[in-house]
């Protein structure tokens, strides 16, 4: 029975990591030939920085790549050929389809792909999905709001490529889509893990719904890093009684990571796909060994209308020491996502990275899944306001709650906070990717 | 679990199927309905050339 297959590709993701490392190579020479001979943004890229496709010949030439920003991008959208300007490497009658990225960070990044590569998004999903146990038996609901996002589009084609039913929950609102989970008795579910944990607190608090009664047992997680912190993911499996996964990928990247079904604290690189590059975020050196953070460099190594070559992630990650029990050869990197270079910042001096508070929040019973963190500076004393919310039935233990927030993030983060009580349910909730973290310092 | 895969005989078939595509694609010139869904075909060729063709001919330049 091709279900107990393990794995998507069983050659590619045993494969040792020499032979690898040696597609990779490969696989390299001939996207950055493709880009250097198809783009003009990237010829002139690789121009002025002299060097060439007969250049590459092992993974020390690769380094003397220049890096691609995303600053870049914005630069170069809105001109001929409209709107993707001069990175396009196809013909505009060939793209099929046009995304663009959330503006999190800034203006959104147009992104361009042809039918070819709208397979090869569909394709990295496979893998994921496979991974994560979905199989021809599930009925996959998908509760996302289908736009110019890429968000869950490519989730929706995997899921249909390796067979399952796919209920695509579009527009409903967050009660009817608990409502469709409930009438079809869906089997798994794919979101944002802020989404997710919405659900499930719209499920008891509005429907009368236990959400772990419903009968999804995988959920496969994108957008935040939440479903690698240990105490967000708990929350979400214990929420809904399923095993929920994490993914890592971008619009102008793709689907590059995933964890797999052995949940191993950590995601795969699909390693046949795409190249991963660590860099030290000081010296710009190139981290091979586990245990160092670095930010991530990555090349998509089969994606052609707009090639995504050496990107600067600014994703920060480390290698894993360990091979993954699933028996993939896969590196894995520990942690997932555990940051992002724009988000590590210094406040009194001390650095500080969003996601060790939420590993805090989340793992304290009492509190809401939601919190908003404020960074600002009166004069020349810089202040972190944390607001969180207890949950219904624990408002005698406000102080209670404080004291071991309090004791907590100074232990996780080494810092003093101010922390403000709201009422449940007055916090921003979100549907897709979440801001809570606040930095008015930026602003003054 | 371990796979038996002869990767080379796969690559094989593969290739016939991508030939037998592209004339298909040549003949559709002036057929819609068979040049588009043909150009639908050969990516999906493509997905599996990722897949096989590819660890088939790691040696090769």
């Amino acid at each position: 029975m091709i279900s107990k297959q393990p794995y998507w590709n069983p050659v590619l993701e045993t494969m040792p990591q020499e032979k690898l490392r040696a597609l990779q190579l490969k696989k390299f020479k001939s996207i950055f030939a493709w880009a250097y001979e198809n783009s003009k943004f990237h010829r002139s890229l690789y121009d002025k920085a002299g060097v060439t496709p007969s250049d590459i010949r092992t993974f020390e030439d690769i380094r003397h790549v220049p890096k691609v920003e995303k600053s870049m991008m914005r630069d170069i959208q809105r001109k001929d050929p409209f709107p993707y300007g001069d990175a396009l490497c196809i013909p505009l009658e060939e793209v099929s389809n046009f995304r663009q990225t959330s503006g999190t960070t800034g203006q959104p990044v147009y992104q361009a792909d042809s039918w070819q590569d709208w397979e090869w998004w569909a394709e990295c999903w496979s893998f994921i999905l496979w991974a994560q146990g979905y199989r021809p038996s599930d009925r996959v609901f998908i509760p996302f709001g289908y736009n110019i996002f890429v968000a869950f589009w490519a989730g929706h084609y995997a899921a249909e490529k390796i067979g399952c039913e796919v209920v695509p929950g579009g527009v409903l609102d967050t009660q009817a889509r608990i409502l469709k989970i409930q009438e079809l008795r869906a089997t798994a579910m794919m979101g944002t893990p802020t989404y997710i944990l919405g659900m499930a607190d719209v499920a008891r608090s509005k429907l009368g719904i236990a959400p772990e009664t419903l009968g999804i047992k995988r959920i496969t997680c994108a957008g935040e890093p939440g479903a690698s912190i240990p105490a967000t993911k708990k929350r979400l499996q214990d929420a809904w009684n399923a095993k929920v996964f994490d993914h890592a990928g971008a619009t102008e990247i793709g689907a590059w990571s995933f964890e797999c079904v052995d949940q191993p604290g950590g995601l795969h690189v699909n390693q046949a796909m795409f190249l991963v590059e660590i860099e030290d975020v000081e010296t710009g050196e190139i981290i091979e060994e586990p245990g160092r953070r670095g930010k991530m460099v990555i090349t998509a190594l089969d994606r052609m209308a707009m090639p995504c070559v050496r990107f600067d992630a600014k994703d920060v990650i480390e290698w894993d020491a360990n091979p993954c029990s699933c028996g993939r050869t896969f590196r894995l990197i520990k942690g997932g996502v555990v940051g992002r270079v724009d988000d590590i910042t210094k406040v009194k001096g001390v650095l500080l990275s969003p996601v060790a508070i939420e590993e805090v929040v989340r793992g304290i019973k009492g509190l809401s899944d939601e919190y908003e963190v404020v960074v600002d500076k009166q004069g020349d004393s810089e202040s972190i306001k944390l607001k969180v919310e207890a949950m219904p039935g624990n408002e005698s233990r406000v102080k209670e709650l404080q004291a071991e927030l309090k004791d907590q993030l100074r232990l996780k983060t080494n810092l003093g906070y101010d922390i403000e009580f709201h009422d449940y349910g007055s916090l921003p909730r979100y549907e897709v990717k979440a801001k809570r973290f606040k930095d008015l310092r930026k602003k003054a | 679990m371990t796979t038996q895969v002869d990767i080379e005989k796969l690559d094989e078939k593969i290739q016939q199927l991508k030939q037998a595509a592209l004339e298909l694609s040549e003949m559709g010139n002036q057929f819609p309905a068979v040049k588009r869904n043909t150009a639908r075909v050969l990516a999906s060729i493509k997905m599996m050339e990722m897949n096989v063709s590819d660890v088939a001919r790691l040696a090769t330049p």
